[in-house]
């Protein structure tokens, strides 16, 4: 597996956990169901995957993981609790979360699951007011900023 | 961390929890503000598009059962997750007597819809497009028949 090239890298926001795939996903989705939206905390999960387990590797710490049913795990860092994959226990494939690549805007999302829950005001979130962070900065303002985030990227 | 002042005394405006059920907490008024914001920073701990917020002052906001874990991801804020199963549960600036919890793990998520966008310098260029991608139910889509959830049973 060290001898193959990575075709997507990502990890959590600390950078204790890192990953990577070997081959290219066969997959990109969003799910809207109500078990991902609150195991993601958030508005849906948004996966980039498919991808054979024998393409994948941690190659940087253990992500802790959690059986969120009979069918499915899901995988997170301990440190710092970003949410990293998604996996049904009878196929032998995993997904990465599309927010935990280092390149995110590779991980285009082409279908919607779990349209049962899909927040019916999904689409005007999106149409909302929109702010830069320099023009409404953090307290202490931009310069004060120190990430403790990690990655190969500096601001990813 | 905020006490749990008002548990027992005031009724919660709104609830919600992480995926296992360890981790619970309440807002003791209506949200200030209900966003979602496209940093870097927020996509990589969400592991996700974006993050949703509802941000509320600590006076009115409790843990009303567990405690989460904290990472603290810059020097001016610090994230909340369940320890047990990574659920994202809330963000807060260190400098500020306010917290958001997270949108999605919120009981009744439809209740806090966002009004604002924030961190849009990051703002993935597809996202708007993603919505109007083919969508499926989970009951069509989920593999091995009958699914038993260990998402804590008392919520949604």
């Amino acid at each position: 597996m060290s001898a193959r090239t990575p075709v997507l890298e990502g990890g959590c926001q600390c950078g204790k956990v890192r990953y990577a795939f070997y081959a290219e996903p066969t997959s990109a989705d969003v799910c809207h169901c109500r078990m991902c939206q609150r195991a993601m905390g958030n508005l849906f999960m948004a996966t980039v995957g498919g991808v054979a387990l024998d393409d994948f590797a941690w190659t940087s710490g253990a992500p802790a993981r959690f059986q969120s049913s009979s069918v499915a795990e899901r995988f997170f860092c301990r440190d710092c609790g970003t949410p990293l994959a998604f996996r049904y226990l009878a196929w032998p494939t995993i997904s990465v979360t599309t927010g935990s690549l280092d390149q995110p805007e590779k991980g285009r999302p082409r279908k919607q699951y779990g349209a049962e829950s899909r927040l019916p005001w999904l689409d005007e979130a999106l149409q909302t007011p929109r702010v830069r962070t320099e023009d409404d900065p953090p307290p202490g303002g931009m310069a004060a900023i120190r990430s403790f985030q990690a990655g190969p990227k500096s601001d990813g | 961390m905020a006490e749990a002042r008002g548990a027992g005394e005031r009724a919660p405006v709104l609830t919600g929890g992480c995926q296992c059920g360890a981790v619970r907490y309440a807002l003791y008024a209506t949200p200030d503000k209900v966003d979602i914001c496209h940093c870097r920073m927020c996509q990589r701990a969400m592991g996700n598009l974006f993050m949703a917020e509802a941000d509320v002052a600590l006076d009115d906001f409790a843990w009303i059962g567990g405690e989460p874990a904290r990472f603290e991801s810059s020097a001016q804020a610090e994230r909340y997750f369940c320890g047990r199963c990574g659920t994202p549960l809330g963000f807060r600036y260190l400098e500020e007597a306010r917290l958001s919890v997270t949108v999605g793990s919120l009981d009744q998520p439809e209740r806090a819809e966002p009004t604002l966008q924030y961190g849009i310098e990051s703002r993935l260029p597809w996202i708007d497009r993603i919505l109007a991608t083919p969508g499926a139910t989970t009951r069509e889509t989920v593999p091995g028949g009958a699914v038993l959830s260990y998402q804590d049973p008392n919520r949604g």
